[in-house]
């Protein structure tokens, strides 16, 4: 079995008509025991960029905070909040620099830029980019991911055709898969406001 | 043994009883008596221009340039000291790329003179080094907006709308205070800055004894050619 | 300057091995590194025309693969080094990202300080050095392609440092139906048309033969007598995707929802102030 697979756990991000989406499960646990319900996967970098972690869960949470600290600088040296693409640029070179000994974990960045375009973007576990224009997938279940959103997917979602679309991929998704699952949470950001939904999934 | 090398390895730039840094102000009598150079902000756009002068006609002076080129969009030039110019030319490229490197974006100005202003401090703190015998005019373009700053010997950066060093900037800041308006151009600008150099300038001013450099929101930082100079000089 | 008091601006680059001993000891328990993402890739280039009128023609497919799973089905694989040196790469993704990334910064600066274009020799030793240094383990196989004063060059890059130059190269899973079509169609003297018409096939043949390589074609042109490249992303669309002809879209509250959190952003207008001295 994979490191990456040794908590589960998976995250989504998809682009729609001025809105972007990211969404997880929040299942904490050691290989195939459940030990937590409530388990962050998601983080706030700004109020209109969000950074999905997915992972072995002691890198996500190690993985975050090297980022915070890297993204806190970067904010009071120029003065300015980090962009999606500079916050994309900064994830890659943290974790190119652990090539030959990396962070189990697959990063996804979604957000708004500063003209309020959507930004998506993915990341391997040794920091290579790619920047899609439709969804990124990563995690456990990233195989019945990727066939809901090529399913789901469609230029020019609203806000709330998006959310659908995200939360039904990750909920099937997650659905046949055992180690992530147990609730998840959905986020969509607008140019005036995220909203954060809960949703209810199997518990088994 | 250990007692005298302690001694001379202590900071070149110790205060004096009256709180002033001498070796720092003997570096800004370095700049004051090197070659002036000039900065004007246009609202599209920025020149530097600098005296070349050559003490021999014998020089060729060809293929040695005063206005530097850091990176597409940033430029730079000096008054003082022409050797330890060049080694916070290199010290700026490489700062310039090494921010593209880490954040995938270009530099912006005030960054860069922020970082060139930091190892100019360092030299005023350190043991075993002087200060850097000149001051930098910086100019550059981003976000639309036009930069021009100056850098002193020891680390103190001003943002100017138009500024003169070396000889004579006295009267060439007071030529500036005169003729700058806000909303000039930088055709005039180039103009303006050629007559501030013109203000000082001892004997004829050619094409090979002067040097221009512009940042332009299209064009990025480039230095004028000899001929295109020749066509400011003819035109004055 | 080793007594500083002040903290590097720059970070010190290089790699960090902070995990190094863990990852080995988790590998040794049974839980082995994932697999990173390659480009299984097909990348070609060649040189067309002669003495003043030559030029190279670099392809590549846009295929990113993760294992078995598509990764990216249209990622960049032709990467700019200087402004007429391009370079295409094959192998782990981030080892080919990162390494011409590093050669066109290097590039850049050496242009700034010897004030003149860098020729593609350069190029081709910097990253050689780099690669052989790294004793294999950056594992980037590269075709690069670009003009300078001296004509037009193709050097082929291995991971362990070893370089060839050559009038037409092609690498990556797709190399061998790539090199098919060279072999069969390659001639001296071709014209700018001939050269992407045979690139174009070639990148074909690794999208539709090799399963590591898949959806479009990117070419890039450079030519000697040009001072700026002709780059065509995706000039051609091999792996079309099939038309959709049902609706799959869950009607708006198919979700449950438990609970809503809003968080709005206020905008007030934005006024930065760029710069602040207070010096006397």
């Amino acid at each position: 079995m994979s490191i990456l697979a040794y908590n589960g756990g998976a995250v989504v991000g998809m682009k729609g008509n001025g809105c972007v989406a990211i969404a997880s499960d929040k299942r904490f646990g050691i290989q195939l025991q459940t030990i937590g319900l409530d388990f962050d996967k998601i983080f706030e970098v700004g109020p209109k960029i969000y950074m999905g972690i997915p992972g072995l869960a002691t890198d996500t949470q190690t993985v975050n905070q090297r980022m915070k600290f890297r993204t806190n600088l970067y904010e009071l040296k120029e003065n300015r909040p980090v962009s999606p693409k500079v916050l994309s640029a900064m994830i890659s070179n943290l974790l190119y620099e652990h090539r030959f000994g990396p962070y189990f974990v697959e990063p996804i960045v979604v957000g708004l830029d500063g003209n309020n375009e959507p930004y998506i973007s993915t990341f391997d576990s040794i920091g290579c980019v790619s920047e899609p224009e439709d969804f990124v997938a990563a995690g456990t279940c990233d195989d019945q991911l990727f066939g809901m959103c090529e399913a789901l997917w469609k230029p020019n979602m609203n806000p709330d055709e998006l959310f659908e679309a995200v939360s039904q991929a990750l909920v099937n998704a997650c659905d046949r898969d055992a180690i992530s699952g147990w609730g998840a949470k959905v986020y969509v950001i607008e140019k005036d406001k995220v909203t954060i939904r809960n949703l209810r999934t199997r518990m088994d | 043994m250990a007692g005298t090398s302690e001694r001379y390895s202590f900071s070149l730039t110790t205060f004096s009883p009256s709180g002033k840094l001498v070796q720092i102000e003997y570096a800004l009598a370095a700049v004051a008596s090197g070659a002036p150079t000039v900065g004007i902000k246009a609202t599209n756009g920025v020149v530097l221009a600098t005296e070349k002068k050559h003490k021999s006609m014998l020089y060729d002076g060809t293929s040695v340039w005063k206005i530097e080129t850091i990176n597409e969009y940033i430029g730079m030039c000096y008054s003082g000291m022409g050797p330890d110019y060049r080694l916070l030319v290199k010290s700026a490229r490489k700062a310039a790329q090494a921010y593209k490197m880490a954040y995938g974006e270009r530099i912006p100005t005030v960054q860069l003179v922020q970082r060139v202003a930091a190892v100019m401090q360092e030299y005023t703190q350190s043991g075993g080094v002087r200060p850097f015998g000149v001051s930098l005019l910086i100019c550059g373009w981003d976000d639309g907006k036009p930069y021009l700053v100056q850098c002193d010997p020891s680390g103190a950066y001003f943002p100017w709308k138009a500024t003169a060093m070396g000889k004579n900037f006295i009267s060439g800041k007071t030529f500036l205070e005169k003729r700058y308006k806000n909303d000039i151009e930088l055709e005039d600008a180039i103009h303006t800055a050629i007559l501030a150099l013109k203000e000082s300038f001892e004997g004829q001013m050619t094409a090979e004894n002067i040097e221009i450099g512009i940042v332009t929101k299209d064009g990025g930082f480039r230095r004028l050619s000899t001929g295109e100079v020749k066509d400011y000089l003819d035109n004055l | 300057m080793s007594s500083s008091a002040l903290v590097p601006q720059v970070p010190s680059g290089g790699f960090n091995f902070s995990n190094y001993q863990r990852n080995v000891s988790l590998c040794a328990s049974g839980f082995p590194a994932p697999k990173t993402t390659k480009t299984g890739t097909t990348i070609v280039g060649c040189i067309f025309g002669s003495r003043e009128d030559i030029g190279v023609c670099l392809g590549a497919d846009t295929r990113a693969t993760s294992g078995n799973i598509v990764a990216d089905k249209n990622c960049e694989k032709i990467h700019r080094i200087a402004e007429r040196i391009y370079c295409c790469g094959a192998g782990t993704a981030a080892d080919t990202e990162f390494t011409t990334k590093k050669i066109e910064s290097q590039l850049e600066l050496l242009k700034l300080n010897l004030g003149r274009e860098v020729p593609v020799v350069v190029a081709n030793r910097l990253i050689k050095q780099l690669l052989f240094r790294h004793q294999g383990h950056i594992s980037a196989a590269l075709v690069l392609g670009g003009v300078d004063n001296n004509g037009a060059h193709i050097y082929c890059i291995y991971p362990h440092g070893s370089t060839d130059r050559l009038p037409y190269a092609t690498m990556g899973s797709g190399s061998l139906a790539a090199m098919s079509v060279f072999e069969g169609g390659w001639k001296d003297n071709m014209t700018e048309a001939e050269a992407t018409k045979l690139v174009r096939d070639a990148i074909a043949a690794g999208i539709t033969n090799d399963l590591g390589s898949g959806s479009n074609v990117d070419i890039n042109i450079i030519r000697k007598n040009l001072p700026k490249p002709v780059i065509m992303r995706n000039m051609e669309i091999i792996g079309v995707k099939g038309e959709r002809m049902g609706d799959y879209t869950y009607p708006k509250g198919t979700t449950k929802v438990l609970k809503t959190e809003v968080i709005p952003i206020k905008v007030e207008d934005e006024v930065v102030e760029r710069m602040d001295t207070d010096q006397d």
